[in-house]
């Protein structure tokens, strides 16, 4: 687990304030369709507002959004978000967005007082998860922010919860819980 | 620094001495609550894992509450299914199909549901255990790390404090006090932000017995509250003692605990509320909306299934019938209430006035899966919410109102204020 990547180095994008799950992330047929294999909702995320989004993300890409991000929390955007690597830093989420999203084993800090002032689509940003740093390199500044609680790092470092009880599982068999 | 009462209950059930907002835990709970709906994808999340064991199945209450009569084959599949997984993972405190009744009452009424304790939910109504000043914690689709390991993570909750002044005028429901505080939320007469937070009741709290604080959790619940806490009074916890099931330490706010707001109310002026459909927080004096024509009718769940809710109801009912072109249902909160039903003779009232009885459990409250309604019905009931297609149809019009006021419409067949008819 000593590999696994908290820093992200990559590209800012950058949404608004009061994003949608459902329309504003992925749209509403996701959710309804149930579909949460990745490969199927890759495709799809930011479609209604980025269209062909997934085809410009790279891994290390961080997105950026005001406040209320993800409301009528769901999962399938955040399943798409860990599948290709992406950050994500808000100024605020619901709290059940922010579950989800750590349920899903998203790189993710929250409460991030005026972030979005700090940067804009197409910066170089540099963003460390476990200590709480936000660094935008394209206009030369740091500032600090809450990290990732320790306590759920291990969900995250583990690709979600599926993947923790997955390990909690395979650790039980080898008698280490 | 002291602790709010959620608070305690977090740090003892976690070990610690004290804990703060924003610190996570992962508490022992007292029992783990698993609903009929949602069985089926724990078991196969589990099994798929290898997971055939649970850390704790003596603490786990399964019950059978949110489609109680199977109107559809696939929920007798899932009936018999669920039966089989309680078997396979020994849960005994299965309380199925005519056992318990709905798992956010009968707890409560029954003893297992005590004042200080904690307990996981996947559902988000756990917020009803604030009525006998417990905590419930909704923990969703996680529920089955709760199974395999016995806890999960929770990040401690800040805690909004609202305190009621002034006794609320005879004919006037504690739901009323719900709805009231929703719309004054939404139009800025009160101002707090409820998402992850505990809302502690505090102030004029003797006048409200355990329907009335079952009743003061609901809406709330409803504008993102994710717990309610109501300071257990003399009478509460002599009901505690009277049914309790094991030994129980209940819980107070410290007098120097930390609160993200402080609001205050005054409920002495309060008049019967209605919520126009769309959002609890559309509430309305009932005086505003009087006549207004209705075609279906529901008085139970979460918020007002219990025997006073009941009582309330049948008061109006008693010696009349439903207007000609309504359907009311009525769903007890518990087997317990409906046996009382039974002896006392208030089954026989609603019988007489034309009522449809549906078992113990959430009825048309969850997906409509019994008795809903028809596209552009009229509907008043004791819902939790009126959100759009809560009853099925999109474009029907859901009101919600006190048991006594969807009484009183169900018998007038329009919207009415309870009192003209007492």
């Amino acid at each position: 687990m000593s590999e696994f990547q908290w820093i992200l180095k990559g590209r800012c994008y950058k949404l608004g304030h009061d994003v949608w799950h459902a329309g504003g992330v992925v749209p509403n047929w996701v959710i309804t369709g149930r579909h949460f294999d990745p490969k199927d909702i890759i495709p799809h995320l930011f479609e209604e507002t980025d269209p062909g989004f997934h085809t410009r993300c790279k891994p290390g890409d961080i997105i950026v959004t005001g406040k209320n991000f993800g409301m009528g929390p769901k999962m399938n955007g955040y399943i798409a978000m860990q599948a290709l690597g992406l950050g994500l830093v808000c100024e605020s989420m619901p709290f059940l967005a922010y579950r989800a999203a750590i349920g899903c084993g998203v790189r993710v800090m929250t409460d991030c007082v005026n972030v979005l002032d700090l940067c804009e689509t197409g910066d170089e940003l540099e963003v460390n998860f476990r200590d709480g740093f936000f660094i935008n390199h394209t206009k030369d500044f740091r500032r600090e922010y809450p990290p990732v609680p320790d306590a759920l790092m291990e969900i995250v470092e583990l690709g979600g919860n599926a993947g923790w009880l997955k390990d909690w599982q395979e650790k039980r068999r080898a008698g280490a819980v | 620094m002291g602790m709010t009462a959620v608070e305690k209950v977090l740090a003892a059930k976690s070990g610690r001495t004290s804990v703060k907002p924003g610190d996570v835990v992962s508490p022992d709970p007292d029992f783990i609550m698993i609903h009929d709906g949602v069985v089926m994808g724990a078991k196969r999340e589990l099994d798929g894992l290898g997971i055939t064991t649970l850390a704790a199945p003596d603490k786990v209450l399964m019950v059978t509450d949110h489609d109680v009569i199977y109107g559809s084959a696939r929920a007798a599949e899932r009936g018999a299914f669920n039966r089989k997984a309680a078997a396979a993972w020994g849960v005994k405190n299965f309380f199925d199909v005519g056992r318990g009744g709905h798992g956010h009452i009968f707890p409560m009424e029954s003893g297992i549901l005590l004042p200080g304790m904690f307990y996981f939910d996947n559902d988000r109504h756990a917020t009803n255990a604030g009525a006998i000043g417990a905590f419930g914690f909704r923990i969703g689709s996680e529920i089955s790390r709760v199974l395999a390991t016995g806890t999960n993570w929770v990040m401690v909750p800040k805690t909004v404090r609202l305190t009621l002044r002034g006794q609320l005028k005879p004919g006037v429901h504690a739901r009323d006090i719900g709805f009231r505080f929703a719309a004054l939320l939404k139009q800025g007469g009160l101002a707090a932000d409820l998402d992850y937070r505990v809302l502690e009741y505090a102030g004029d709290l003797e006048q409200f017995d355990l329907a009335s604080r079952a009743a003061l959790c609901s809406t709330p619940t409803e504008i993102r509250a994710y717990g309610v806490f109501v300071p257990p009074s003399e009478a509460i916890l002599e009901h505690a003692r009277s049914k309790a099931q094991r030994p129980f330490a209940p819980v107070y706010s410290d007098p120097d605990a930390q609160y993200d707001a402080d609001l205050k109310m005054d409920i002495s002026a309060l008049e019967p509320q209605v919520s126009l459909p769309g959002s609890v927080e559309n509430a309305v004096d009932v005086s505003e909306i009087e006549g207004l024509p209705v075609d279906h009718a529901f008085i139970g769940s979460c918020g007002s299934g219990m025997w006073e809710d009941l009582v309330a109801a049948a008061n109006i009912l008693k010696g009349r019938r439903l207007a000609p072109n309504v359907r009311l249902f009525v769903a007890p909160g518990s087997e317990e209430t409906n046996r009382r039903l039974a002896a006392e003779g208030l089954l026989g009232i609603f019988i007489e006035a034309g009522v449809v009885m549906l078992p113990p459990g959430c009825g048309p409250c969850n997906d409509a899966v019994v008795g809903p309604v028809h596209s552009g019905e009229v509907s008043i009931s004791t819902a939790t919410n009126n959100n759009a297609g809560r009853f099925g149809a999109k474009d029907a019009k859901l009101y919600l109102g006190s048991p006594a006021t969807v009484a009183a419409s169900a018998v007038t067949g329009k919207i009415t204020d309870a009192r003209t008819l007492a």
